[in-house]
């Protein structure tokens, strides 16, 4: 991409007016998460909840759902908090921010199947995490649910240009990403990062949305980026891509990012990938539910 | 895609927390023994298959089953009752379509691809364990379907072995009924399928020449010395019977008899586990496959 095309982007995501607002809690919720968890008060997430009624009773929700296996439901978000632990809530939150943030009618691309994709993410993010004990595991979970973020720019300042992408990608049957750079000349990483930055996401979750397509431009986050990367690779595969047949095979062992990752966590050699595999689709039903929760549902959009 | 998004009511399946804990236990040692998977979602089955082992034996609970299916003897033999149980009616014709689509869609455009440089136009595929030959006839259909575009000017053989006399008899004659077929579309009846009575379909000749039927017991190892030279292996459900040391071997002559770049499948949920390092594990949507790396490909 040059410097030009760059700046374009740039230019576009800074000075639109059409982004819609985030809610009030977003920010705060995301500086909260990427603190250390000692220095998080369960106050002060209470406090910030109370602000958004509607997020408040939608943060409920998710935390009932099967995904989260708690045997009593929590009825209010101190207690959920007592249960699932303040990090994962905080993650919750997270999730129920973003689906007020974009609504319904500015998407070119299913939203339904998007949240299922960055959701799957972000579960598969954790799920590696806690086998490797690498990094946090609810920081992992934020970079899966955020890492395709440029996807919601796309829709929003480029929706021809995308739209041409996502046509192209289904035709072809090739990744989106692929498909974007053909006929964009850039992609969603880009436009992801230009908004990431806009909102001071931090430099770790920068480079996941830049760079989850490409792991060697890692600096700061390398194992975060490999996980994220997988994850994205393996949702596709498994009933959590984008909606179209990707006519590819994915070779998770011989990719790059799962060299960054065995050369830090040894573990990752004892790890059976079928099985890693075959967990996952457990959880494709428990995301479907989710997302119908927390975003709305398709058969609701049409 | 124009509306508010509106909270829907979530829809459920069986919730996992009702299964009875002993059958997670359950299904984590049959995956253990066979490499068969049971996810969460399909407990339920796991749980039918061992209701009705239960009622033969007059076990009371799952506990009790659990005590008698791991209690030396008859493990062994329980565990195959058990197993016999749970992979019970998953024969039919297009058993898989994300295992076909993968083949039609990724791995034949690969392998013509890269063996257009030969001189021979030659796709050789085994179907290990065929039973009553639903597989490579489900195979030698989707071959044909290609035989104008992917596979034109190709000769493709198929093999179907199976242990079991009978099974074979069975597979040449290509005889089915409804519960065979019940994946099959109209499509693939109308065109690959005659009417032998009122309930049953015989496949057409042109489908039975590409393929060529035989017992074989995988176990023997002179005989599989000489299967060389497959593209395609396919071997479902049958690897779950054999214990680690028998399965170690059989899984190398599959590796072995495979060309470089060649594929061998197994059944849906079924897994090498980490029995063989040679294999990649490789991913298309909705399926795997172990892969045998061509010449140029070197692992990490």
């Amino acid at each position: 991409m040059t410097s030009a095309v760059s700046a374009t982007i740039r230019d576009r995501v800074q000075g639109i007016e059409t982004m819609p607002a985030i809610p009030t809690v977003f920010l705060p919720l995301l500086k909260m998460l990427s603190s250390s968890s000692d220095e998080v008060k369960v106050d002060e997430v209470v406090r910030l909840v109370s602000y958004d009624n509607t997020i408040a009773a939608q943060c409920l929700r998710v935390a009932s759902s099967p995904l989260f296996g708690l045997a009593q439901l929590p009825r209010s978000i101190k207690s959920a908090v007592i249960s699932l632990g303040l990090r994962r809530v905080e993650t919750i939150l997270l999730t129920c921010c973003l689906g007020q943030a974009f609504p319904a009618e500015k998407w070119s691309l299913d939203p339904d199947v998007f949240w299922r994709h960055s959701l799957g993410c972000a579960m598969v993010c954790r799920k590696f995490s806690e086998k490797l004990k690498a990094v946090d595991s609810e920081k992992a979970y934020m970079a899966g649910l955020l890492h395709d973020l440029g996807f919601m720019v796309n829709c929003l300042v480029f929706p021809k240009e995308f739209a041409a992408a996502t046509e192209l990608a289904c035709r072809e049957g090739v990744p989106l990403h692929q498909a974007e750079l053909a006929t964009m000349g850039f992609t969603h990483c880009e436009t992801g990062q230009a908004l990431a930055e806009k909102w001071k996401l931090g430099s770790e979750l920068v480079e996941v949305i830049a760079h989850h397509h490409d792991v060697a431009q890692s600096q700061t986050a390398p194992a975060l980026l490999a996980m994220v990367h997988l994850g994205d690779l393996l949702c596709r595969m498994r009933g959590l891509g984008y909606g179209y047949y990707e006519r590819c095979k994915v070779d998770l062992i011989s990719d790059p990012a799962w060299g960054v990752l065995l050369k830090e966590h040894r573990d990752l050699e004892g790890v059976d990938l079928a099985r890693f595999t075959f967990e996952l689709d457990e959880s494709v039903e428990q995301i479907q539910a989710l997302v119908a929760t927390v975003f709305g549902s398709s058969s609701a959009r049409s | 895609m124009t509306s508010v998004p509106q909270p829907a009511a979530m829809p459920l399946s069986p919730r996992p927390e009702m299964v009875d804990p002993v059958y997670r236990q359950i299904r984590d040692l049959v995956y253990k023994v066979s490499g068969i998977y049971k996810a969460e979602e399909k407990l339920y089955l796991l749980a039918d298959g061992c209701g009705r082992r239960m009622k033969q034996l007059g076990a009371r609970t799952p506990r009790d089953y659990w005590d008698q299916l791991t209690a030396q003897p008859s493990r062994d033999g329980e565990l195959r009752h058990l197993l016999n149980e749970i992979t019970i009616g998953e024969t039919s014709l297009f058993r898989s379509q994300p295992q076909l689509d993968a083949l039609r869609k990724v791995i034949l455009p690969e392998i013509t691809a890269e063996k257009t440089k030969q001189i021979t136009k030659r796709l050789r595929v085994w179907s290990a364990g065929c039973s009553t030959g639903e597989e490579p006839y489900t195979l030698a259909m989707t071959m044909l379907e290609e035989s104008e575009r992917l596979l034109k000017g190709w000769t493709v053989e198929i093999l179907g072995t199976d242990l079991n006399d009978r099974s074979v008899e069975a597979a040449k004659a290509g005889i089915y009924g409804d519960y065979a077929l019940r994946n099959t579309t109209e499509y693939f009846k109308r065109k690959y399928f005659s009417q032998l009575d009122d309930k049953r379909l015989q496949v057409r000749p042109e489908v039975k020449k590409l393929i060529s039927f035989s017992r074989l017991n995988l176990q023997d190892d002179s005989k599989m010395l000489f299967m060389k030279g497959m593209d395609l292996i396919f071997c479902r459900n049958v690897l779950i019977y054999f214990d680690g040391v028998s399965k170690s071997k059989v899984i190398n002559h599959f590796f072995t008899n495979l060309n470089f770049g060649g594929y061998f499948f197994l059944g849906t949920s079924e897994s090498l586990m980490k029995l063989n390092d040679q294999f990649h594990l490789v991913h298309f949507p909705g399926t795997i496959a172990y892969w045998k790396p061509s010449l140029n490909v070197g692992k990490l």
